[in-house]
C-alpha cells in the first residue's frame, strides 16, 4: 500500500543542463518538501558531492546536536560529474553528524543510486526531522514525495530493495537495514548488494528519522556542455587507464590483492592488532575461486566488485582483513559469508570487524566476562561471529552493547579504550597496521571523519622503489623515501587530503585517480579538462586544489564546533606503545614525540595554528560563502 | 558483413555504452535515452545489453505506415522527419530493441559503421565484428537450450 503524503514538484526542462539539478529539502516532521536551485557561489566554491554536503552540514547543524535526534540532518549529495560518461563517475556522499563518533559523519558510495538521483533531477537531498511513522522518500523526474514505508520496515537491505523494485519498477534505492532501524551506531546506508555509505553510522541516522529509504527513478539526462570534447577526452583517459598495469589486476581480483601486499609486508591488522601477520589462505587467488563474475558501478571501467558464489557481492580488502585476520578467521568462505551477512543487515564491515576483535581481546584479558557477554568469546569462532552480527543488528543480548560501537567503552570500562583501534571514536577503516608506514599513521590521525584511509591514504608510500624525482614532483621536496621516516610526511598527507576531497566533490572513484593506486592516473589537469568539457566551468590547478583545501577546512570547522581539539588528532594507544611483533616491521611503533612534531608540521602546512584551529580570516572567508536561503 | 555482437559474460553492467550513445545522439548522458540499453539487476544477478539486431526481415520496417524506416546496406535507419512517434515499431519489435524516451524514438544505426558503444566498452562485451565461429556456436547452444535438446 502506498500513501501519497506530500508531493513537491518542479518544472525542470528535461535534459537541460548538467548544472541544473536541484537541492531537495525533505522535512519528515512536517511532511513537507522544498526544492531549491543550487546557489552559484556554493557550486563554484565546493563543486558538488562531499564539498557541498559539508557546506550544507556546517550551515545547518548547531553545536551539540544529538546525532540520533530529529535535529540532525542526513544529506545525500551526488558528485558534479556523477552519472556522466566520465569513467567511474558513480559516486555520492552521505553526510551527517555521526552517532558513532559525535563528529563529522561522511561516507562516499558508488553503485547506481547517485546517477539515478541526478537523472531524477536532484544533486542533493537534505533529510530533516523525524517522521511519526515509517516513511520512504520517492524521487522521480523533479518530484519528491514522502510515502508510507510500513510494508518495507523490518526488512534487511536486500529484501527491501527487491521489494521496492517489485512495487515500483526499475528504481534505485538507498536504504537502511534492520541495523539502521535499531539505531546501531555503525549501521550503514546501502544501495545494491554491496555498495554502501558505510562509515559513521549513516544508516542509524536514517533509522532515527523513521526513514527506510530514498528511492529514485529518473529519465532526465545530463546535458553535456561540449559533447564531442567529452567523448574525446574520455576515450583518451580510458585507453590510458585500461593500458596500465594495475587496472587489469583490480578488474580481475579487486581490492583483496592488497591483503597479500599488506600481509607480506607484515602490516595486516590481526586479532585486534596484537599481531601483524596472518594466514595466506585469505590471499586473492583463493578468493577468486569463490567469484562468479566481476562487475562494475555506473560508468566504471575497472569493475573491481566480485559477484560471489555465496549469494552476495565482495569481499573488499576491508572485509578480508577485518572479518578475516582481525577476528582470527582464515577460511575464505567463512569470511565472505560474514561480509555478506553484514552487508544485508546494513552494518559497516570496518566497524563490525574492529569492534568484534576489540571485545574478543577484552574477554581474553578478563576485562569483560560471561556475565556481560553471555558466553565465552574467542577469536576464530565463525559461528560466534556470525551470531554476534545478527545480535548487533537486532540489539539483542551482548549485541546491544556492541551496537554502541566505540561508545561501548562506557560499559567495558575506561581501561578498555587502551585496546580500541579507533581515532575520533571511529574504528579504523582499513586492515592496514599503520605503525610501520608513518604517513599512513598521520593520515588516519588527521582524517576528518576519524580513522580512515579514504580521506588521504598516500598509498605511494608503500612503493619502496618509487624514484625520488617522482615523489618530489608530486609532494614537493623534503619527503623522505623511507616509509618508516617521519620526515616530510605531512606533505604527502596534505596533498592527498586535498586531491581526495576534490575527487569526492566530482563523484569519481579514487581507483582511477592520482595517488591512490598509481601516480599516473587522473590528476588535477585531467579533472580540469573533464569538468570543462562536461559543464563549461573553467578551473586551473590552483583553483581546483583550493576547493579541496576549502572542503578540508570546512570539515575542520564543523568538527571544531562539535568540540574537536588537537588531542583528537591522535592514534590508538597500541600504535604508540606496542611495537609490532612479527616480520620485517618487528619493533616498529609510532614515537609520540616524532608524531607530535609531524602533526605540528601538518597543521602549519594547512595554515592552522598549533592547537589545530583555523585562522579567523579563513573562518570568515568560509562563512561568507553564501546563497542558501 | 560485420555485426554488433554482445557477450553477456564480459558485461559488467557499467552502462558506458549507453552513456556514449546518448551523448553522441542527443548531447546528453542518459542511459534511458540510448539505442543500447543495459538491463541489469544485481539481486537477480545479471546484466544484458539490448540493441537493434538489424534483422533481415525487420518488423519495424513492415509495421511503419509512415515509411520512416529504410534499409541501407543491411542497416535499418530511422528517419525522424517522417516519424509520427506512434511507437508502434517499439511495441512490435520482438527484441524490445527500440527505445522510446518521451517523444524520441531511439534506434541503433551502427553509427555509420563505427559504433560508438563499442569504442567505450572497456571489457569488449560489445564487439563490432564479422560473424564468428564462437557466436555461431553460441547461437546453436542457445537454441538447443531453449528447445531442451539434450
Amino acid at each position: 500500500m502506498i500513501t501519497f503524503l506530500w508531493t513537491a514538484c518542479i518544472s525542470l526542462k528535461k535534459g537541460k543542463q548538467v548544472l541544473d539539478r536541484k537541492i531537495g529539502i525533505v522535512n519528515l516532521s512536517r511532511n513537507s518538501v522544498k526544492i531549491l536551485d543550487m546557489p552559484k557561489d556554493i557550486r563554484a566554491k565546493y563543486l558538488g558531492g562531499r564539498g557541498i554536503n559539508t557546506y550544507l552540514l556546517h550551515k545547518l547543524l548547531r553545536k551539540g546536536v544529538d546525532p540520533l535526534s530529529p535535529s540532525n540532518v542526513l544529506i545525500l549529495g551526488a558528485g558534479l560529474l556523477t552519472g556522466t560518461l566520465v569513467p567511474n563517475s558513480s559516486r555520492f556522499n552521505v553526510s551527517t553528524k555521526s552517532p558513532e563518533t559525535g563528529f563529522l559523519g561522511d561516507s562516499n558510495c558508488g553503485g547506481f543510486f547517485a546517477p539515478e538521483m541526478r537523472y531524477a533531477g536532484f544533486d542533493h537531498i537534505i533529510l530533516k526531522g523525524k517522521a511519526k511513522k515509517p516513511r520512504y522518500v520517492y524521487v522521480e523526474d523533479g518530484n519528491i514525495e514522502i510515502r508510507d514505508a510500513r510494508d518495507y520496515w523490518g526488512m534487511n537491505t536486500n529484501d527491501a530493495q527487491i521489494s521496492f523494485r517489485k512495487d515500483l519498477g526499475d528504481v534505485e534505492v538507498a536504504c537502511c537495514g534492520t541495523a539502521g532501524e535499531n539505531l546501531v551506531r555503525f549501521a550503514n546506508l546501502r544501495t545494491g548488494v554491496k555498495n554502501s555509505a558505510g562509515r559513521c553510522g549513516t544508516g542509524a541516522v536514517m533509522g532515527s528519522k523513521n526513514l527506510k529509504a530514498v528511492v529514485a527513478y529518473g529519465t532526465m539526462g545530463l546535458k553535456i556542455k561540449h559533447p564531442q570534447k567529452l567523448l574525446d577526452v574520455v576515450k583518451e583517459v580510458e585507453d590510458y587507464i585500461l593500458g596500465s598495469k594495475i587496472t587489469p589486476i583490480l578488474g580481475s581480483v579487486g581490492t583483496p590483492l592488497l591483503y597479500e601486499v599488506s600481509n607480506e609486508l607484515g602490516a595486516i591488522r590481526t586479532k585486534n592488532s596484537q599481531l601483524n601477520q596472518w594466514s595466506d589462505s585469505l590471499n586473492a587467488e583463493n578468493i577468486e575461486k569463490e567469484v562468479e563474475k566481476m562487475i562494475g558501478c555506473s560508468s566504471c571501467i575497472v569493475h573491481c566488485r566480485h559477484r560471489n558464489k555465496l549469494g552476495g557481492e565482495g569481499p573488499e580488502y576491508t572485509s578480508v582483513g577485518l572479518l578475516g585476520a582481525n577476528v582470527g578467521i582464515d577460511d575464505v568462505k567463512q569470511m565472505i559469508e560474514l561480509q555478506n551477512i553484514a552487508n544485508d543487515l546494513g552494518l559497516d564491515v570496518s566497524s563490525a570487524g574492529t569492534i568484534l576483535a576489540w571485545a574478543f581481546e577484552l574477554f581474553e584479558r578478563g576485562m569483560i566476562d560471561e556475565k556481560m557477554t553471555g558466553e565465552k568469546l574467542e577469536f576464530g569462532n565463525f559461528e560466534q561471529a556470525r551470531s554476534l552480527l545478527h545480535d548487533i543488528a537486532g540489539r539483542e543480548g551482548f549485541g546491544d552493547i556492541l551496537a554502541e560501537s566505540t561508545q561501548a567503552a562506557k560499559k567495558f570500562g575506561k581501561k578498555s579504550e587502551d585496546y580500541l583501534i579507533a581515532v575520533k571514536n571511529l574504528p579504523q577503516s582499513d586492515p592496514h597496521d599503520v605503525r610501520y608506514i608513518k604517513a599512513f599513521a598521520l593520515g588516519i590521525a588527521t582524517a576528518s571523519r576519524g580513522a580512515d584511509h579514504l580521506r588521504s591514504r598516500p598509498t605511494l608510500e608503500i612503493f619502496l622503489r618509487l624514484p625520488k624525482e617522482v615523489k618530489e614532483r608530486i609532494y614537493g621536496k623534503g619527503v623522505s623515501l623511507d616509509p618508516t621516516s617521519y620526515e616530510g610526511k605531512e606533505k604527502t598527507v596534505v596533498f592527498s587530503e586535498n586531491i581526495f576531497a576534490v575527487i569526492d566533490c566530482l563523484g569519481i572513484c579514487k581507483f582511477i585517480c592520482h595517488g591512490f593506486n598509481s601516480p599516473h592516473f587522473l590528476d588535477y589537469p585531467r579533472f580540469e579538462t573533464l569538468l570543462e568539457a562536461a559543464t563549461g566551468m573553467k578551473y586551473g590547478r590552483r583553483k581546483m586544489e583550493a576547493v579541496g583545501k576549502r572542503v578540508v577546512d570546512t570539515e575542520r570547522m564543523f568538527n571544531i564546533r562539535q568540540g574537536l581539539t588537537r588531542k583528537d588528532d591522535t592514534l590508538p594507544k597500541r600504535y604508540f606503545d606496542d611495537p609490532m611483533p612479527l616480520g620485517a616491521p618487528k619493533g616498529h611503533h609510532i614515537d609520540r614525540k616524532e608524531f607530535d612534531g609531524m602533526l605540528s608540521r601538518y597543521y602549519k602546512l594547512r595554515g592552522w595554528d598549533e592547537a589545530g584551529m583555523l585562522a579567523p580570516s579563513r573562518v570568515e572567508e568560509i562563512e561568507s560563502v553564501g546563497g542558501l536561503p | 558483413m560485420k555485426v554488433l555482437n554482445f557477450y553477456p559474460e564480459r558485461c559488467t553492467g557499467c552502462r558506458e555504452c549507453a552513456m556514449a550513445c546518448s551523448l553522441v545522439k542527443f548531447g546528453e548522458c542518459n542511459p534511458r535515452k540510448s539505442a543500447v540499453t543495459v538491463i541489469r539487476d544485481e539481486f537477480k544477478r545479471y546484466e544484458y545489453a539490448v540493441f537493434c539486431l538489424q534483422c533481415d526481415e525487420p518488423v519495424c520496417v513492415d509495421v511503419c505506415h509512415q515509411n520512416a524506416y529504410t534499409v541501407e546496406d543491411g542497416v535499418i535507419k530511422h528517419d525522424d522527419d517522417r516519424c509520427i512517434h506512434c511507437r508502434l515499431c517499439a511495441a512490435m519489435c520482438p527484441y524490445s530493441a527500440i527505445t522510446v524516451h518521451g517523444k524520441d524514438i531511439v534506434k541503433c544505426d551502427l553509427c555509420d559503421g563505427d559504433p560508438t558503444c563499442v569504442k567505450y566498452c572497456a571489457t569488449d562485451a560489445l564487439v563490432y565484428e564479422e560473424e564468428t565461429k564462437e557466436m555461431a556456436l553460441k547461437r546453436k547452444e542457445m537454441v538447443e537450450r531453449i528447445l531442451g535438446t539434450p
